[in-house]
């Protein structure tokens, strides 16, 4: 059968929606400017619901325009890290296609395949070469269309951005060939997710004729966000759409015991007070409106408690003393998992000559995304459509079923992208928050959290509390190594609306926590193990290199300690102990790189308070890809100041498909990771959590950048898959600091954050 | 109760029908269709909304409409020229200078006001600049480079 049989006349029903997938060419007039403008327009028709295109056919990921541009479909989502631009590379490297002429439609529910969702720096490892496979299978059909056309042999026909000839110098190009039709060919698929294989039969090209992968090409989000021709979740409008707020309990877990509708009834644009159970929110015809009901309803917590305002909410205040959080960590019931466990380490330490033992502990932090969460959900009683920013769009529309108890056939999602989330942060809340409320009201709801709702209600990274222990021999050697961690779940993907509604288990599951961490060193004797919880105090999710930016700093931090403490040099040292061959190769890479000279840290206490430099190194295996970071650090110890001045990032991440977007990414990592260390600590009362804005909660600011990040790209070569680097470099962060502070002044930081208070109290009693 | 204000936006009087006490930001936004300025806190902490009012950078998300009644209000798509990202936009897509990128209306709107007004801007004076404006992605470094591409005189023209 002739591959032409294969083509639908009939185009694809979906791509006509947002008006700019026509075979017309109607998208590639705003994509010739800046290249991702897609018009979401109050005066196009909602439409209905469509299932999401079968994985096995080629539809489902290409569509060829007749003007020879292209279309990639995928069910990952850009949450700003470039993989929209990665991920095109890789699909137009195999369809011979220029990258400027393939356009990404990103995690639209009734247009992509479920390919898992968009976190734990998988995109381009899973998603990769599932696109990759599907490109290559895509080419292969357009060669046979080809061949048909050209009544040649398709071996014998070559392809020039997207453009086929045959050997007497003919040629047609894709646009032609295709017609505008619709990609019916079988091209297949097996397994789900993150797991799936497409189109196993393709043969992709071999990496040695790569001329798209591996290029810096300039990301194709950047031009549109830079000119404002770019719509976020935030910029979303449909027709009829009404603007929602929530209105969260006083007390996390409060009830909510009235309300006095009087006092918003009279906001002129008011429409409805949507309330069930103990979730509460206000709709109104404007967002001014909806802003103003909520705020008189409580929505910003008032200081003379939990009935001040319009609604009125139980008084509850079961939420630990926060200074005592870790120790109610410790003794939460648990699941036990072991990681290393090699020898004796009662014994080594029993016969040791000297034995180290160090406790850290590391604070609730949030995702801040600097966008609040934002939803708009149209629920009507035959089907509901979800506009989202969601780093699962797939996973949110079967959710959303069983919230809304329909099938997921009746759900769909229109995935825009929203400001950078870092894990599971509110976007998937805001969603249930935004059905609730159209389902209410019976017509379109966008919802935006405030900021004090996002720094309140957002899922944080959980606190996590660490003992390190390990004996040292008569000749400076390590004989025995203990990592005990307790780490409430990071896991948690239930949801805010159907905990406030009193079906908490309707959606997800609470989990519990994991132990994040690669255990790398060779000590003769090990015991490293993982003391998991469930939910401690406030929500938890994952969070930017879930725990192991955080298990990470426990662990180099105290090797460091151990180098320290047996006089040698904190890099020969680590050496000494690893086996781990890419390990070597990134801290040797970082080494080189920053000229680092060997010597055991100094650690004096400084003279007469005036600044001092230090140095610190500390590595990671974060799924699979490896880094090693360096840095230096001046200490001011007047005022217990720490400024990050140089950072020296050596990165193997296997293949890399973009090195500019990796620059990007790590620059972005190290920035935030120096500003988790330095700064960031969720407070909490027994009621609810205080910093409920950047104030409460700082970031890092311009005037602590650091001078330079350098970046040394490791084991950039095929024979090393893409792995990924959405967080990796985010883990050595806080140990360096920490080690740094101690070469400069003598301090072990051991409790993030290294505030300057923490520090010159430190210098004042040492 | 609404009533019918006038600002010249972008160069263009516009009319919008809103609370006098709203805030500007939300005029801009749902009245106006526009895409660049972006609530991000409401509490005049981030910088996101950031535009120029009368050639000055403000917070649209605190300023009430009445104050800016008659007045200059340019965005970030009011800086585009003949459709053309403008020398400061430019160089921010030549040095990547973006992630999620939403904070960035606010980045660059702050900087051209201190470009309008201190072209040689140094980098210490980017970064006193920039100051109130958050970045949650860690884009610093670009940021600072995308500046001091104008600043330092190493911008290409703008367009493509």
């Amino acid at each position: 059968m002739s591959a032409l049989n294969d083509i639908k006349t009939k185009s694809r029903t979906n791509l006509g929606r947002r008006g700019f997938l026509q075979a017309s060419g109607g998208l590639f007039v705003a994509f010739n400017l800046f290249g991702d403008a897609e018009a979401v327009s109050a005066s196009q028709p909602i439409g209905s619901v469509q299932a999401p295109p079968p994985e096995g056919k080629l539809y489902a990921w290409l569509a060829v325009h007749p003007d020879n541009t292209a279309t990639l479909f995928t069910g990952k989502v850009d949450v700003g890290t470039g993989t929209k631009t990665a991920l095109a590379q890789i699909a137009a490297e195999e369809l011979d296609i220029s990258v400027d002429r393939l356009a990404v439609v990103m995690g639209n529910t009734s247009e992509t395949v479920d390919q898992g969702p968009s976190y734990g720096s998988r995109t381009v490892r899973y998603a990769g070469p599932q696109i990759r496979q599907a490109a290559a299978a895509g080419r292969a059909v357009l060669l046979d269309l080809a061949a048909d056309h050209f009544k040649a042999k398709a071996n014998s026909l070559s392809v020039k951005d997207g453009v086929i000839s045959d050997l007497s110098g003919q040629s047609i190009s894709y646009g032609d060939l295709v017609a505008g039709k619709q990609l019916d060919m079988t091209i297949g698929a097996t397994g789900t997710s993150f797991a799936m294989k497409v189109a196993p039969e393709a043969k992709a090209k071999d990496p040695k004729d790569y001329t798209i992968i591996g290029q810096s090409v300039a990301r194709k989000d950047i031009p549109g966000k830079i000119t404002a021709d770019f719509n976020y979740i935030q910029d979303v409008k449909v027709p009829g759409m009404l603007h929602g707020r929530v209105v969260r309990p006083y007390g996390v877990q409060a009830k909510l015991e009235s309300v006095d509708e009087s006092a918003v009834k009279g906001i002129p644009g008011f429409v409805k007070l949507v309330r069930r159970d103990n979730f509460l929110g206000v709709v109104c015809e404007t967002e001014w409106a909806a802003i103003q009901a909520a705020a008189k309803l409580g929505s910003v917590l008032h200081p003379k408690g939990p009935d001040a305002y319009a609604a009125k909410w139980s008084k509850w205040d079961g939420l630990p003393q926060m200074d005592n959080i870790w120790d109610v960590v410790r003794d939460t019931p648990g699941t036990t998992a072991v990681v290393a466990n090699k020898g004796s380490v009662d014994q080594a330490m029993a016969v040791a000559k000297k034995t180290l033992k160090a406790t850290f502990r590391t604070p609730f932090q949030m995702h801040g995304s600097i966008g609040p969460s934002c939803a708009v959900a149209d629920v009507g009683k035959e089907q509901a459509i979800f506009w989202s920013g969601t780093q699962m769009p797939h996973e949110a529309r079967r959710d959303m079923a069983k919230l809304l108890g329909m099938k997921p056939e009746q759900i769909e999602l229109r995935w825009f992208e929203a400001a950078g989330a870092y894990g599971r942060n509110g976007l998937e809340h805001a969603i249930a928050d935004a059905a609730l409320m159209s389902q209410s009201v019976g017509k379109p709801v966008r919802v935006q959290w405030m900021r004090w709702d996002e720094h309140g209600w957002e899922p944080k990274g959980p606190p996590i509390t660490q003992d390190l222990e390990a004996a040292i021999d008569d000749n400076g050697n390590i004989t025995a190594w203990r990592h005990k961690m307790w780490i409430p779940t990071f896991l948690d993907n239930t949801l805010i609306a159907a905990q406030l509604i009193g079906r908490p288990d309707i959606v997800g599951a609470v989990g519990h926590g994991l132990p994040a961490i690669a255990y790398a060193y060779q000590f003769e004797n090990a015991d490293v193990a993982c003391h998991g919880d469930g939910r401690v105090a406030l929500r938890t999710a994952w969070l930017r290199s879930p725990a192991q930016y955080e298990t990470t700093f426990a662990m180099e931090t105290f090797i460091d300690e151990l180098a320290a403490e047996t006089g040698q040099d904190p890099l020969a040292f680590r050496l000494k102990y690893l086996k781990d061959q890419r390990a070597i190769d990134v801290l040797k890479a970082a080494a080189k790189q920053y000229g680092w000279a060997p010597r055991p840290a100094r650690g004096q206490a400084p003279q007469a308070g005036k600044p001092v430099k230090g140095r610190g190194i500390a590595w990671v295996n974060r799924d699979d890809s490896r880094v090693a970071t360096i840095a230096d650090v001046t200490v001011d110890p007047s005022n217990g100041t720490i400024k990050v001045d140089r950072v020296v990032v050596a990165h193997d991440c296997g293949l890399v498909v973009n090195p500019n977007g990796l620059r990007n990414q790590v620059e972005g990592n190290v920035i935030q990771s120096i500003s988790r260390t330095l700064h960031e600590e969720v407070t909490f009362d027994h009621s609810h959590v205080t910093s409920r804005d950047w104030i409460g909660y700082p970031i890092l600011r311009f005037k602590e950048v650091p001078d330079s990040i350098e970046v040394v790209i490791v084991n950039n070569d095929p024979k090393y898959p893409m792995h990924g680097a959405g967080e990796p470099s985010t883990c050595p962060t806080a140990a360096v600091i920490s080690s740094a502070v101690y070469d400069a002044v003598g301090i072990r930081l051991r409790d993030l954050p290294f505030r300057p208070n923490k520090l010159k109290a430190a210098l004042s009693q040492a | 109760m609404t009533q019918k204000l006038v600002i010249h936006v972008n160069g263009k009087n516009r009319t919008v029908e809103a609370e006098p006490e709203s805030m500007l930001l939300y005029a801009l936004r749902d009245n106006l269709g526009l895409r660049g300025p972006k609530f991000g806190c409401g509490l005049s902490e981030c910088g996101a909304c950031t535009v120029l009012l009368n050639g000055k950078a403000i917070h649209s998300c605190v300023m009430p409409l009445k104050m800016v009644e008659g007045q200059k209000v340019t965005t970030l798509e009011g800086l585009v020229e003949d459709g053309k990202p403008n020398k400061l936009q430019q160089a921010f897509i030549d040095e990547q200078a973006a992630q999620c990128g939403y904070c960035i209306n606010g980045m660059i709107m702050k900087a051209q006001a201190l470009i309008d007004q201190n072209p040689h801007a140094s980098r210490d004076e980017i970064k006193v600049s920039l100051e109130g404006n958050l970045c949650r992605c860690g884009t610093h470094m670009r940021i600072l480079r995308a500046v001091e591409r104008v600043t330092q005189g190493q911008a290409s023209q703008g367009g493509n």
